[in-house]
């Protein structure tokens, strides 16, 4: 059983966009939004009653929709851009997430994409940016020459932060592998950009020379964007890789938390099994990837549409 | 160096300095410490002439072209006195109590006008000052956007009006008066009354017997409707007592104008035209919209809302007026580009900023008072979100958007806002459920775009300046000027700004804005800056 978990645009979204201290890293955008979106979805589906707090949690039948051996948590219908495709930057950035085999990311490359493409109603995207599991960029720049030191986050598994999901970035080899799924897009015109996030010079030196279609940017989170190394600097410029700025999780969605969500606890949304709740869906998720959508009316600079989709598997014999 | 800082740092400055003697220097003060002082002006013309009939200042002081002077003569005409510009003075240890304006001359006989100071236009503890100049002499730094489509500057016109006092009191830079130091700390009630042109009657000094109405405020003065055909103004936002020309509305709305707009233009054309220029009253070219631009032209409130002209490609634009000139390049870059993303994060958010108009005028009063970045409150919007669209899901799992829930009821409006002071407003409530401030709103838009590293870099200083004014660890330009004098050693602590203190600050604006902080001078307002 596959569950695809959505946000829905959440530019209207309030609170859930906003988050403090605003250099942080943070998953907390994904996952209050996904919490929005689910809540949302319930109240809409409880017929209104007299006037009283509503009764338990609706059964999450209610509020989502099985296709075949999918569930959309919650039940989804696109939300197509309003504009002509021209007027707009579709960015869209994937993350692969820790511990999953990378054999199956060319499925998931393509699935992501479809997802998004059906959401925002067009049929190609302007820059797609991997996110590889494991890599900090604050870690991996051995050659930094700044004066100032970069500082790594002081306490990285705070309430907000981001957890550490405790793996090796992987080899080249599995990085270049998965890349070829991207070129293959771009090949087809489906992307017209290829981008990374948190390479190092190192990292770079080594990925660049087996890429057919190079990567145009490099997403990178620091802090201070002003203590960027001069190597990166200097190295990108070479490539013609645009440096730009994050502030996302490398481990967006860890199980812990997308159990909390799902789940029947007090802040969980009821879809998983648990105490008080016989009816929910019984066995152990598993995120398995996460894919982030903005799409920006260029001239203006004005963000039309954003959210997310996560898939997490189901392992019901667990 | 972004190119908004280039553009005035390589450009302005420079074509300005280029037209200027060796021994001047193009510098960005609000106003001239001490204009409206003996000799103010190089070279020196006498002061009561026809035109201004100031006692202060020469009638050359105005631009030479006609529009100026009879600009200027017509206000007077109109009010039947001279403007009265009174700003209190700074008290300070030694300053003599009550104070007396001792620049007022009463012994003047060279105009009817002359006998103003006779009557009561002075007045005990405030700066007198009696020609137009001393408003519209001032310098600020405005805005002006361009909206995709009327919906949208209606939207942005509504939505920047109640930040118009936060970031004027943000910008203060305004603390000397004709030589003396002022106990405000921004030029804006200034011009209002330098253009103040509303007669004893509009005034309700006398009572109403051949004008219209009386008028609440200056034709300069803070904006006192919202115009977006947007769900989310609600009625109790608008003025009741708002004054507009009901004929007037009338024939827009017989014309097909909506309610909201007419008002506004009905409410700007309350005011008489105050130049007109003889040939466009021979005949009336209906293909040119300058008996429009006239009036809207003279009506100066801290938004504008500009239609395109006629015959250009030209969209529908907005201009946000309230902030003061800062010192600094990187000052002015700095605010500029702070209105720009918010606007941006207003759009892409769709932020809700109402609050009751009303309010907004008496913030934009609290601005005036002296340190109010630091020490006042100031009315604002709690929530600036909109509630998520819901959506209801049918049998086969489709949903639809049902749009803005009609469902939630409106609370009392009162409820809506409450008193923050700048740091909430611009640096968030540290509260559970608390106004999110602009700069977070401003950086979590920022997230959601690309932005290189270099750009986000000249971002973050340009944010971190105004984090730091907001919340107190930078000065104000008006705190610096004012300290400035204050700590000069010829300062006697009797508010008087003489002509030696006026120079060394001058001088000092001057190697401010070439060193930018960088040489320590000015630390207290830009921080140590590399």
């Amino acid at each position: 059983m596959k569950l695809i978990l959505s946000t829905s645009n959440i530019m209207s979204g309030g609170p859930s966009v906003i988050r403090r201290p605003m250099f942080e890293k943070s998953n907390a955008e994904l996952t209050s939004s996904l919490r929005e979106n689910f809540t949302i979805s319930q109240r809409a589906s409880t017929p209104l009653t007299n006037g009283n707090a509503g009764p338990a949690k609706p059964s999450f039948r209610s509020w989502t929709t099985q296709q075949g051996s999918a569930i959309y948590v919650p039940s989804h219908a696109p939300s197509p851009l309003v504009e002509p495709r021209e007027s707009y930057d579709i960015t869209v950035k994937l993350f692969f997430l820790p511990n999953i085999p990378s054999d199956r990311r060319s499925a998931q490359t393509r699935e992501a994409i479809d997802l998004v493409l059906r959401e925002l109603g067009t049929t190609s995207i302007d820059l797609l940016i991997v996110s590889f599991p494991g890599i900090s960029f604050d870690a991996d720049d051995e050659e930094s020459d700044s004066d100032e030191p970069l500082t790594p986050p002081s306490n990285p598994t705070t309430e907000g932060g981001c957890s550490d999901s405790g793996v090796m970035p992987e080899d080249i080899d599995t990085m270049v592998a998965t890349w070829r799924t991207l070129e293959k897009l771009h090949e087809e015109k489906l992307v017209s950009k290829l981008g990374i996030a948190e390479f190092g010079v190192q990292r770079l030196n080594k990925f660049l020379p087996q890429t057919k279609v190079k990567p145009t940017v490099n997403q990178i989170n620091v802090r201070d964007c002003c203590v960027v190394p001069k190597p990166l600097i200097l190295y990108a410029k070479k490539e013609g890789i645009e440096l730009l700025t994050h502030n996302d999780c490398t481990n967006v969605l860890p199980p812990g938390t997308l159990r909390e969500i799902l789940g029947s606890g007090d802040r969980g949304a009821g879809v998983l099994a648990g105490e008080g709740n016989t009816e929910g869906l019984k066995g152990d998720v598993q995120p398995q990837w996460v894919v982030k959508y903005t799409a920006v009316v260029k001239d203006r600079g004005v963000v039309e549409s954003k959210g997310y989709f996560a898939v997490a598997e189901l392992n019901e014999a667990a | 160096m972004p190119k908004s800082e280039m553009l005035t740092k390589f450009c302005r400055r420079k074509i300005a300095k280029e037209h200027m003697a060796t021994t001047e220097y193009p510098i960005t003060l609000t106003t001239f410490p001490r204009l409206g002082t003996p000799d103010c002006t190089t070279p020196s013309y006498p002061v009561s002439g026809p035109k201004l009939r100031s006692q202060y200042v020469p009638d050359e002081i105005a631009n030479p072209h006609i529009r100026f002077p009879t600009l200027a003569a017509n206000i007077r005409w109109r009010r039947g006195r001279k403007v009265e510009v009174n700003v209190p003075v700074f008290r300070d240890e030694k300053t003599q109590w009550p104070w007396k304006d001792p620049s007022v001359n009463y012994d003047l006989h060279n105009w009817p006008e002359d006998d103003d100071v006779r009557n009561g236009a002075v007045k005990d503890n405030y700066i007198y000052m009696d020609a137009m100049a001393f408003g519209m002499g001032s310098c600020c730094l405005q805005i002006t956007f361009q909206a995709k489509n009327i919906e949208e500057g209606r939207k942005m016109y509504d939505q920047l009006s109640p930040l118009g006092p936060i970031l004027l009191a943000l910008t203060a830079a305004t603390p000397i008066y004709k030589g003396f130091l002022a106990d405000t700390d921004v030029r804006w009630n200034q011009i209002s009354r330098a253009v103040d042109d509303r007669t004893p009657e509009e005034l309700g000094e006398k009572p109403l017997q051949n004008d219209r109405w009386r008028l609440p405020k200056s034709r300069y003065a803070s904006n006192s409707t919202y115009i977006s055909q947007d769900s989310r103004l609600r009625k109790e936002y608008l003025d009741p007592n708002l004054i507009v020309d009901q004929d007037l509305k009338q024939r827009l709305l017989d014309g097909g104008m909506d309610d909201l707009l007419a008002t506004h233009f009905a409410h700007l054309f309350i005011r008489d035209p105050i130049v007109v220029f003889n040939e466009d009253l021979k005949s009336l070219d209906l293909s040119k919209a300058d008996h429009f631009e006239n009036l809207q032209s003279t009506n100066w409130q801290h938004m504008r809302f500009k239609p395109p002209p006629p015959g250009s490609d030209t969209g529908w634009r907005v201009e946000f007026r309230p902030m003061e000139i800062q010192i600094t390049d990187f000052e002015n870059a700095a605010l500029s580009v702070f209105i720009v993303l918010i606007t941006r994060a207003i759009l892409s958010f769709d932020l809700n900023f109402y609050m009751p108009i009303t309010r907004v005028s008496e913030n934009m009063e609290t601005a005036h008072i002296r340190d109010a970045v630091s020490t006042e409150k100031f009315w604002f919007r709690k929530n600036p979100f909109s509630t998520r669209p819901s959506r209801t899901t049918n049998g086969t799992g489709e949903s639809t958007p049902v749009g803005s829930r009609p469902s939630t009821p409106f609370g009392p409006v009162e409820d809506e806002y409450e008193q923050m002071s700048i740091n909430e407003v611009i640096n968030g409530q540290q509260i559970e459920g608390g106004f999110p401030g602009l700069i977070p709103l401003v950086e979590s838009y920022l997230n959601s775009m690309n932005v290189d590293v270099e750009t986000r870099c000249e971002l973050a200083r340009y944010l971190d300046l105004i984090r730091k004014r907001a919340d107190g660890t930078y000065w104000t330009a008006a705190k610096w000027i004012r300290e400035f004098v204050r700590k000069h050693p010829k300062y006697q602590h009797d508010s008087v700004v003489d002509d030696e203190i006026s120079f060394d600050l001058v001088k000092a604006a001057e190697q401010i804005t070439q060193e930018e902080g960088r040489d320590g001078l000015g630390w207290e307002m830009l921080g140590k800056r590399r």
